[in-house]
């Protein structure tokens, strides 16, 4: 075996090369490259010079109470924890056992932690803050030590599947249970958080329903099926929301106060409705890709329609969409900023209220900015994690 | 098939009566809701008749249309409609130019462009829309100036937090005329482009047929605009009143309200991060041999886009492009949340002054489906050309 030498060129050799190539490729490249750097200094220091020292963010640290929980009572902010700690819990789990973080997933979350701390840790709320942190790091330890162990690995995927699937109903639980927060009074971004939560779980078996129907076979299920896909997806999720605040309580039966159903639970309900068309849609791509010859072998071992539908179609329908799927949950969580427009205050109607006080007034750059950056966070990470599961399942055993 | 139906119990196993009956008792529910609906709906005023009376309130931002708190509530709404439409075309086309643009650096072998445009679509896809809408709107466009202390730009175009002035061409009554000879300009262009392609068809030689049909047509259109004398007029804004007048107006030129310019902004710089992605990943699914041979055949880089990659890509693209422009068109009804009359703006009005909402609501939505159905049909026919032009 011949040894290779590798000669490491000196830096600024290599460093002129890679301009070269990258920036310098041409006359037309190296114009392209002068006027992006203009453009780019110009961004970059205005940014720069907003951010370090034109803004005044106590708007932000003074009203974070309200964009974060909005009108909750103090009695009833310890509710909030037990669910960001089981979530903690699961995603250091869920990290540790079908991903790995790499050096710039490490930094990222230890700038976010440390941006957390800054804004959140006063008294009690820090030490909170520090349990749930430890409990991420200490699942993510475990993950990694039941793996190496090779024993208990099923075990521990089971409880964790679980404990996603308990997420959002033991949230709810602890959130509006024992006498807990009013549902009119939930708000900030915990209330984008359940809304988005809440609409892509109820969603899910409405959006697998609406497929099956839609590719059913049956004249009167599909086109009772298409039909109410194609409608909601007609209009605008405002105009469906406009609906929840003014028409859907005249249509509510009045059995279990149902019409009297405050605006929050309403909106969560037109939510669910809306993301089931959409979920509808990606099903029926994912019910479209499960070759034929799945659902005949199927038929060949004697396994019946409605067997073969939840059994071998749905599982392989459902993987293949699972990207899609979090995109949805993505815009979802996007869309979820419109319940302000009907006079909810989530995070965006709580920092729109926190300007609206005189001593804050005209800081919308602060307060827009921040919360912007709220959901890019949550938005890219979602983005991330789901491109990682595209790769990891196109390489699967296909 | 006649001995399973002698006996009742294999009629009842029998496959079509199975479905017959799950399709019956399916029928009936939804029956039974719609049923339910209707009844809770008969309790409410249905009828349309409250649009044919006075509206008695204002719309800001018309355009093309001269509505008085006067006219009938269904004038209000019309309002609103052509504010969205007006709204949605500007937005489709300048959305669907950056996003090619981004999508194309996205690609870029310059490093720092294709960085840029990935930053670009990563902040901007990743944000809610609303927060955009309401940023550009009262973190931007309300900051600027005010009229008194306006920027004025080369002395064409003039911003400030009330209006975005910009020149534009207005037509004067002889513009009929110039137009109907347009017809006959477009004709001979298209004759000679005939012509010339056919020319290098039999002698191989090039032809230039484009460039020599498209000479024509300017040099028609050129002389027929001055024959008609000019018909169109360019109007600068202008600001009335100067030094030590209190109130100052600008006329003249387009003016273009920040709350219409905030939303065209926002929807064209949201909407064309998703294009910029579905453009990056159409070409990226094209076999890279196409490239290769194009470069091999000895084509520009800029022939190479034009001519070889963008058209296959526009194949991919289109469906997912169609569902890009119907996302803009319905999101443009964001349009409430800083009070640029769309037309679901009017519509809410309209429903806080009149009540009936249900009916109302039921035009929207059949605003919309139209309006859907109108984009669709179109992307749906251009994307039946481009595949049958393929094969």
């Amino acid at each position: 075996m011949a040894t290779r030498v590798v000669v490491q060129r000196p830096f600024a050799m290599r460093a002129r090369r890679w301009a070269r190539t990258n920036l310098f490729d041409g006359a037309w490249s190296a114009l392209l490259t002068v006027v992006t750097v203009g453009v780019l200094g110009f961004i970059v220091f205005a940014t720069a010079r907003f951010v370090l020292i034109d803004a005044q963010w106590e708007v932000v640290l003074a009203n974070r109470r309200l964009i974060f929980l909005g009108r909750m009572t103090a009695e009833d902010e310890w509710r909030v924890w037990p669910p960001i700690w089981l979530f903690a819990a699961l995603a250091g789990y869920s990290l540790g056992a079908w991903s790995r973080v790499g050096p710039r997933g490490a930094a990222a979350s230890a700038a976010a932690v440390l941006l957390l701390f800054a804004l959140l840790a006063q008294g009690s709320n820090g030490v909170r803050l520090a349990f749930g942190v430890a409990l991420a790091v200490a699942a993510y330890a475990l993950a990694h030590a039941v793996l190496a162990g090779g024993r208990r690995e099923a075990a521990g995927r089971r409880a964790v599947i679980a404990g996603w699937a308990l997420l959002v109903p033991l949230t709810l639980a602890i959130l509006l249970g024992f006498d807990g927060v009013p549902t009119a009074r939930l708000g900030g971004f915990l209330l984008n958080v359940l809304l988005a939560a809440v609409g892509i779980a109820a969603a899910l078996p409405i959006g697998v329903m609406l497929a099956l129907g839609r590719a059913s076979t049956l004249p009167a299920v599909r086109v009772a099926a298409t039909a109410y896909i194609e409608v909601i997806r007609g209009a605008p999720l405002i105009a469906w929301l406009f609906i929840a605040w003014f028409v859907l309580p005249d249509f509510l039966p009045p059995v279990f106060n149902l019409n009297r159903m405050d605006l929050v639970l309403r909106a969560m309900l037109m939510l669910s409705i809306f993301t089931g068309a959409y979920i509808a849609e990606i099903v029926r791509g994912g019910l479209q890709s499960v070759p034929r010859g799945q659902v005949e072998a199927a038929q060949a071992l004697g396994l019946g329609g409605f067997e073969t539908t939840l059994r071998i179609v749905l599982p392989q329908a459902l993987a293949a969409v699972i990207p899609a799927l979090v995109s949805q949950l993505i815009s979802l969580w996007k869309d979820t900023t419109l319940v302000s427009i009907i006079g909810l205050t989530d995070g965006l109607g709580g920092a729109e209220a926190a300007v609206a006080q005189r001593e804050f007034f005209g800081r919308h750059s602060e307060v827009l900015l921040f919360a912007a950056a709220v959901f890019w966070v949550v938005a890219a990470t979602m983005s991330r994690l789901s491109a990682r599961l595209e790769r990891r399942l196109g390489v699967g055993e296909r | 098939m006649a001995l399973s139906l002698a006996t009742g119990r294999t009629l009842w196993r029998s496959r079509r009566t199975r479905r017959l009956i799950t399709q019956a008792a399916f029928s009936l529910a939804v029956a039974l809701l719609l049923l339910y609906t209707a009844v809770r709906a008969a309790r409410l005023d249905l009828g349309l008749g409250f649009l044919e009376e006075r509206a008695g309130f204002a719309v800001g931002h018309q355009w093309l249309t001269s509505y008085t708190a006067d006219q009938s509530r269904i004038d209000a709404y019309f309002v609103g409609v052509v504010n969205t439409v007006r709204l949605v075309i500007v937005g489709l086309v300048l959305a669907t130019l950056l996003g090619v643009l981004a999508g194309v650096a996205r690609l870029s072998k310059n490093w720092l462009v294709s960085r840029l445009a990935l930053v670009y679509v990563e902040i901007f896809r990743n944000t809610p829309l609303l927060i955009q809408i309401v940023f550009w709107y009262t973190a931007v466009l309300l900051r600027l100036p005010s009229r008194e202390r306006g920027i004025h730009l080369l002395d064409v175009a003039f911003l400030s937090n009330r209006s975005l002035a910009i020149p534009w061409v207005f037509p004067d009554g002889r513009v009929l005329p110039w137009l109907a000879l347009l017809v006959p300009s477009a004709l001979a262009a298209w004759f000679v482009h005939r012509r010339r392609r056919r020319a290098e068809e039999e002698t191989g030689r090039p032809g230039h047929a484009n460039a020599l049909a498209l000479a024509t047509l300017l040099l028609l259109a050129v002389a027929a605009f001055l024959v008609t004398g000019m018909p169109l007029d360019v109007e600068t804004p202008q600001r009335l009143g100067g030094e030590g007048v209190s109130v100052l107006t600008i006329v003249g030129g387009m003016q273009v309200t920040p709350e219409f310019a905030a939303l065209l902004i926002a929807l064209v710089v949201y909407t064309g991060a998703f294009i910029a992605e579905i453009v990056r990943g159409s070409i990226q699914a094209l076999p890279r041999g196409q490239a290769e041979a194009a470069m091999a055949v000895g084509l520009s880089a800029y022939q190479r886009m034009t001519l070889v990659i963008l058209p296959q890509a526009l194949r991919i693209m289109l469906p997912p492009v169609t569902n890009q422009y119907l996302n803009l068109t319905k999101n443009s009804s964001l349009a409430v949340a800083i009070g640029f009359p769309d037309l679901v703006f009017v519509g809410q009005t309209l429903q806080n002054n009149a009540g009936h909402a249900v009916p109302i609501f039921l035009t929207i939505m059949a605003t919309y489906l139209v309006m859907s159905g109108l984009i669709a049909a179109l992307m749906n026919a251009l994307n039946r050309r481009v595949q049958l032009a393929g094969r």
